[in-house]
């Protein structure tokens, strides 16, 4: 923030996260979502306020808030393996222990035969289902993805959703996942949460009531598209504030 | 010819040839056909045939070898202390606010300026050779690493922080591996320098070294030699230059090719 005023990118904004709720916040670009997580997560500080997990106060990264994000971030020069078995290490786990734990994400996320390759021989896809197993294998209090399948095609990106939700129907981790497509948002959730123009707040809070274990065709079923149309209506008000806004986004 | 656009390996190593080709046929033809005087320019034959006296009758061998110990251990030296110190910099913001505007001041100051004044600390030995190397590739590494380090992704530090790394992890398991390979491609760039420094250090008050012959033919106006000298410092810079890269890419796969 230098020069000028510093942005105001959240509103002040309370918000409870159940324990092993599935949250997926939308809202159109530049409303703070990723700054809402990255609070969350530590990594940015509020001005004003405070994030409490479990009722402990956050003020810095910490491995419990396990954080994937859009961007490919595995350790280029680590092994598949070696990446799902950082923060097992950064933590001190023993040798014997780490290996059992990451053998098991890699079957998590359908990764075995590629423990031993680096990074930049992965898909995307592959790159970001190592970077789940990376946050996971750590056993987070909450998981957060900042837009984790944004860079990701289509096909890929609707195998990646069924994945995550597999693995969460079986481990039920708390999860906030932020994303602007509204489809994903609503299969992926139990809530969602819809945010408004910069600066962001919660507009709207809508609970999803699909049943578990979700299948990919329920996307094309009619409650399904009844949530798709409410929420797209809620986004679409705000875009339109968002794109007339005159100061830039983020 | 389009922009950008590539071309085969077997084009890319002929038309490599082809300048080495076309410029001995220049300089041959220019000395050979007399239009150059011979005193000031040898033919490429009489360079290789002096090159030839120089190998076999006059210890050049030995004065090729005292030369790259030198480049080696003065460069060696100064990685040692450089890249450390680069790595700190690079990382921590008061370390760099206290080094940097020294250290860029420094790095201006040409190691050839230094000579006379090792001359008088550390006489004409080995010790100034070294220290002449040190001098002119120390600075230069500093800042390089310390830029290289400072430029690690963030995001790579973030997910790291995510991850429960503390400050020693961030340094030590994402700061220091994630710039190893640059780091690697700058000390093979410095050693390139170095090679110049180490021949200005045996021209002035040296009596060995590929420097020192360079400058003992002058007097003899021996130019064939001189060139050959020339020449043999190019072509073990090729060859270090070469070895260097291969190195790297072995130890750094996940970076290279």
């Amino acid at each position: 923030m230098r020069r000028g005023l510093p942005t105001r990118a959240l509103e002040p904004i309370d918000l409870k996260i159940a324990d092993n709720d599935f949250v997926t916040i939308i809202g159109p670009s530049g409303c703070g979502k990723s700054t809402l997580l990255r609070l969350v997560a530590g990594l940015d500080q509020p001005t004003t306020g405070r994030i409490l997990l479990n009722g402990k106060p956050v003020s810095a990264p910490g491995p419990d808030r396990g954080m994937v994000f859009q961007s490919y971030t595995l350790f280029p020069w680590l092994s598949v393996a070696d990446n799902i078995a950082f923060g097992l290490r950064e933590k001190g786990v023993p040798a014997r222990e780490r290996a059992k734990i990451v053998d098991e994400w890699l079957a998590n996320v359908g990764l075995a035969d590629f423990a031993q390759h680096y990074p930049k021989q992965l898909s995307g896809g592959m790159q970001q289902r190592t970077a789940i197993a990376r946050a996971l294998a750590n056993d987070p209090a909450i998981l957060l993805l900042d837009e984790p399948f944004g860079a990701l095609d289509n096909q890929t990106r609707a195998l990646m959703q069924e994945l995550l939700l597999g693995i969460w129907e079986r481990e039920r981790k708390t999860v906030l996942f932020v994303t602007h497509d509204i489809e994903e948002a609503i299969f992926l959730a139990s809530r969602v949460l819809v945010m408004t123009a910069r600066p962001g707040r919660i507009k709207a809070d809508v609970i999803i009531d699909l049943p578990h274990p979700r299948h990919y065709t329920i996307k094309t079923s009619s409650v399904f598209s009844a949530l798709k149309a409410r929420l797209t209506e809620e986004i679409r008000a705000e875009a339109i504030v968002a794109a007339t806004a005159l100061s830039p986004s983020s | 010819m389009k922009p950008l656009a590539p071309i085969s390996n077997k084009a890319r190593v002929a038309l490599g040839i082809l300048f080495f080709v076309l410029f001995f046929a220049v300089w041959g033809y220019a000395t050979l056909g007399g239009y150059v005087s011979k005193t000031f320019l040898a033919s490429p034959l009489t360079m290789i045939e002096e090159g030839w006296l120089l190998l076999t009758k006059h210890g050049f061998l030995l004065d090729i070898g005292i030369t790259i110990w030198r480049v080696l251990g003065g460069f060696v030296l100064a990685a040692l202390v450089a890249v450390p110190v680069g790595i700190l910099m690079g990382a921590y913001k008061p370390i760099e606010a206290f080094l940097e505007p020294f250290i860029s001041f420094a790095r201006y100051l040409p190691a050839s300026a230094f000579i006379p004044l090792l001359i008088l600390w550390a006489g004409l030995g080995e010790l100034q050779k070294l220290l002449v190397i040190f001098i002119g590739s120390v600075f230069q590494i500093v800042l390089m690493v310390a830029i290289t380090v400072a430029a690690v992704r963030r995001d790579l530090i973030e997910a790291a922080l995510t991850l429960g790394a503390r400050d020693r992890g961030i340094l030590a398991r994402v700061l220091i591996p994630a710039s190893a390979p640059d780091i690697a491609e700058s000390l093979r760039l410095v050693l390139g320098w170095a090679w110049t420094y180490v021949i200005v250090a045996e021209l002035i008050g040296s009596s060995s070294g590929i420097g020192h012959m360079i400058i003992d033919s002058q007097a003899l106006l021996a130019t064939g030699q001189i060139i050959f000298g020339i020449i043999v410092i190019g072509i073990i810079g090729l060859i270090s230059d070469f070895l260097f890269k291969g190195a790297n890419q072995r130890l750094f796969p996940w970076s290279f090719g």
